[in-house]
Parts: structure tokens; C-alpha cells; sequence
């Protein structure tokens, strides 16, 4: 019962995978309006809709009704039902301006009608980035979470890892023009990339520091899981040296492993982060508490069935 | 208006658990399920002065419920006067509320998949009794009434005592009161 994870790893699979798909829309939409580069990019479009279709599946799966996800798509003003809007949309919408680009459908030389939608994916895409850390950043009831940097550090960490899958299905089909090498685009997504990283790990150091040094007990707490405890492996491991790290050396490397390691360490470094956050949900404890919840029998789940 | 509020009067409170085997026994509660624990605070201080108080807890019933807020499908309810509730016909059982609760007033119920908590039994309440908390209390540790009538229990401690509300720094305007001793 003590810090039980009410939201376990579906949820923090979905904040990835939706962090993820959001970023890809993102990247390759805007590839298409600013850079005129959409069609290296178009693949990722329905690759994006593919993984938050799985995404909002684990969400689904993690309800307690599952049958009844339909429900969120309400008229609150939750932030979930936001999202929930928003990622309808953005599987549909992505799928929708995926088929602009293949040239056997009557409406692929459709430009201005494709640019329209590229900008409304846009919109939605980062819509989808930002929803997730302003879901988590607004439940005061976490200390950990309740921050305005969380929706910032999943923003860049879901552009990241969208660029990353974006530069790993660079070029494939529907592309088809002549262009045989990629060394520029490869060049500016890397450079692209290294940026976000080294934000991003600016990110991850202020906001343990900030956590560990102004956000009260449980954080300071946390942090010190983070960096000294029980996920102190994950952390500095997987996020850190795996996920930041090390990519950051293969892009200042270059070459083939830079085209095909890089993106894939950046791919796993989101999955750790978002575990992390998603598991460093303790609540203050009330006066009490904790001695009351320690009390409480543990193991007896088959002596709580067979009264029934 | 009718503002339903508790005062919970840790002066006469002994830790006997009644309130928390009432609740149970009214809403018809499974043994992982508790709506109103009772905590043990302390011993405090150092021998022989040494001090322990309990905490009866509640939904607070906030004026400001991060609870309601936060649902996605509009079951997680405030009412007028005041009482905080989950429409089981609406609730589709994402957590967002027991994640958004600061204490642990919600609990995803293992057995039928939505979330479960205090409404301070407003079927009772609808047939003019108290909570059966309150009525079970016998040191009337529990005193539950009308806030926003003059005369009621609760607004002459709430305006009398120094009570406080717990976590009031997260902005989410408790309405059950402490009286601490």
C-alpha cells in the first residue's frame, strides 16, 4: 500500500510512444513546410500514427474499464481529455497526409491541401509533446512531477526521440527521387539532434538539483534515489551515459555508427526517462501514515478472496 | 446553501478504529478497501514526556478538488453543497484522480475497475442522518453539519477553535477541519 504505482508501466510506455509519435509528426511536418524535404520524411508520418495507435492501446489496457475508454472523449476541460482529442486526431490526421505522399492516389499533387494538413499536424504534434508533461507537471499532489520544467523535459526528449526514429527512416519508401546520398540531411538531423540532447541533459541536471534543493522532503528524497539509490543504475546508466551520453559522443563521431547507433541510444534513453519519471510518484505523507500503511497485512490476497 | 463540512476534533479522538469498521460496514466496503483511516501520530518528545495523538482521516471535500479537475469524463463530481463523489455509471478507471488526490482520499477498486471513496454517505444524508462515521463516533471526535448554517456545530468550532486543514499550501480549500490538542 506505501507508494503504491497506481500508474505503472503502461503509462510510462504510452508517454514515451506518444512522446515519440508527436515528435516524428513534428519533425516531418515541418521538414515539409520549412525545409521542403517532406517526402524523405513521409514514411515516419504513418509510422507516427502506428506508435500512438500502440501507445493509446497501453493506455486503454491500463484502465481500470477499459471498455469504456470512449468516454474520454468528453467535453471537460481535463487535460486527459485533451489529450485523449489530440491523439485521436493526430492517428487519423497523420495517416490522412502520409497518403499525400504516395503518388499512385489522385490527390498526391494536392500541394496546398498536403501543406494545410502538414501545418495542422504540426499543431497537433506538438500539442501531443507538451500535453503529457502538463498532465504529470499539474498533479500538485506529487512533488516530483508538480513542476513547470517536467512538460519542458518531456517536450524536448519527445522532439529528440522523434527526430531520432525520423532519421532512421529517412529516405525509405514512399521516397523515391534520385537522390542517392543522405550525408547532408544525415548532417543537419545530427546536428539538430546534439542540440536537443545537450538541452536535454541541461534539463535533467537543473530539475533533480532544483528538486533535490527547494521541492520539500519526498523530493529531496527521490533525488536521492535517483542519484544514489535504487535507480541510480537506471539513472545514470540508462538515461545519462545510455540515452544523452553516448549519442552525443557518436554524433561528435560520426559516420555509420553516428547514422545507425546514435538515434537508437537517444530511442532508449526516452524509454528510461519516462520510467523514472512515471515511478517517482510518492506523495507527502500524512502525520502517521507511513507507520498506519506498514501495518496494514501484506501477502493475504488469497485470505481476502475466500470471503467472498 | 448547504456547505456540508467535518470537524475532527483530535483532542477527544482515542484511536479506536470505530469510524473506519463503520464506514466499512455501511458502504459495504472489501477488506483492501478503507475510506477513513485512522492514523498514530507519535510517541512524541522524549521520556517520560513522551505524547500520541491520531489523526482520523476523511475525503477532505475540498472546495477546490484537484480531483474533479483532473477527470477526463466528468465523473469525479463536486455538488453545491459541497460533497465530492464518483458517478461509477461515468468512471472509466484512468487514476488520474488518485494520482491528483494529495490525501489518498481515492481508491481504484481492485474489484470492479473504477474509483472508489467517501461521499459522506450521502444516501444517509439524503434521509437526514449523519455520516455513519460521525454517528458511530462515541467520543464525538467526528462532528459533521452544515458550514453555511449559523447555528450548526460545525460553523461555531470552525469559527471558534484553532482549527487548521491539511496540506493547505496546495491550494485545495479542505473542508475537514482539525482540532489539534
Amino acid at each position: 500500500m506505501i507508494n503504491k504505482h497506481y500508474w505503472g508501466w503502461p503509462v510510462a510506455g504510452y508517454l514515451f510512444l506518444g512522446g515519440l509519435g508527436g515528435g516524428m509528426a513534428v519533425v516531418s511536418t515541418a521538414a515539409d513546410l520549412f525545409w521542403g524535404k517532406g517526402d524523405i520524411f513521409a514514411l515516419g508520418n504513418f509510422i507516427a500514427s502506428v506508435i500512438i495507435g500502440i501507445g493509446s492501446g497501453l493506455l486503454v489496457f491500463e484502465l481500470g474499464k477499459p471498455f469504456r475508454f470512449w468516454r474520454v472523449f468528453s467535453t471537460q476541460k481535463a487535460v486527459m481529455t485533451v489529450g485523449a482529442w489530440l491523439l485521436g486526431l493526430l492517428i487519423i490526421t497523420s495517416t490522412v497526409y502520409f497518403s499525400f505522399w504516395l503518388s499512385f492516389l489522385p490527390w498526391s499533387n494536392w500541394i496546398l491541401i498536403r501543406q494545410l494538413l502538414a501545418g495542422f499536424n504540426l499543431l497537433l504534434g506538438v500539442g501531443v509533446i507538451t500535453y503529457t508533461g502538463v498532465l504529470l507537471g499539474s498533479m500538485k499532489a506529487r512533488p516530483f512531477w508538480s513542476s513547470p520544467a517536467l512538460p519542458i523535459l518531456f517536450a524536448v526528449s519527445g522532439l529528440s526521440t522523434g527526430l531520432a526514429a525520423q532519421s532512421l527512416l529517412a529516405g525509405l519508401w514512399p521516397y523515391q527521387a534520385t537522390q542517392t546520398s543522405f550525408e547532408q540531411i544525415y548532417g543537419f538531423l545530427h546536428k539538430l539532434d546534439t542540440g536537443l540532447i545537450v538541452f536535454e541533459l541541461l534539463i535533467v541536471m537543473i530539475y533533480v538539483l532544483m528538486m533535490r534543493a527547494y521541492a520539500g522532503k519526498e523530493a529531496e528524497m527521490i533525488t536521492a534515489k535517483l542519484l544514489t539509490g535504487a535507480y541510480a543504475l537506471p539513472f545514470w546508466g540508462g538515461l545519462i551515459v545510455l540515452g544523452l551520453l553516448i549519442p552525443l559522443a557518436l554524433y561528435f563521431i560520426g559516420g555509420s555508427a553516428a547514422t545507425l547507433l546514435a538515434p537508437w541510444c537517444v530511442l532508449i534513453g526516452g524509454v528510461f526517462l519516462r520510467f523514472l519519471i512515471v515511478y517517482s510518484d510518492p506523495r507527502k505523507m500524512l502525520p502517521g501514515e507511513t507507520m498506519y500503511k506498514e501495518r496494514l497485512p501484506k501477502g493475504n490476497e488469497a485470505f481476502l478472496e475466500s470471503w467472498k | 446553501m448547504t456547505r456540508y463540512a467535518i470537524v475532527l476534533d483530535t483532542r477527544r479522538c482515542i484511536g479506536c478504529h470505530s469510524c473506519t469498521v463503520a464506514c466499512r460496514t455501511h458502504n459495504n466496503l472489501p477488506l483492501d478497501i478503507i475510506y477513513n483511516p485512522v492514523f498514530t501520530n507519535g510517541p512524541t518528545g522524549v521520556f517520560p514526556n513522551i505524547h500520541t495523538s491520531y489523526m482520523p482521516m476523511i475525503c477532505m471535500h475540498c472546495a477546490n478538488p484537484p480531483c474533479v479537475s483532473c477527470c477526463p469524463t466528468g465523473a469525479s463530481i463536486q455538488q453545491e453543497d459541497g460533497i465530492v463523489w464518483v458517478d461509477e455509471n461515468k468512471c472509466i478507471g484512468c487514476k488520474a484522480c488518485v494520482m491528483a488526490c494529495p490525501y489518498g482520499a481515492r481508491t481504484p477498486s481492485p474489484h470492479t475497475g473504477i474509483v472508489v471513496k467517501c461521499d459522506f454517505c450521502a444516501d444517509r444524508l439524503a434521509e437526514g442522518k449523519e455520516p455513519f462515521c460521525v454517528q458511530t463516533c462515541h467520543q464525538r471526535a467526528r462532528i459533521f453539519g452544515d458550514l453555511d448554517d449559523p447555528k450548526s456545530e460545525v460553523h461555531k468550532l470552525v469559527n471558534t477553535e484553532p482549527v487548521i486543514t491539511l496540506l493547505p499550501e496546495l491550494g485545495t480549500e479542505p473542508h475537514a477541519f482539525y482540532i489539534l490538542d
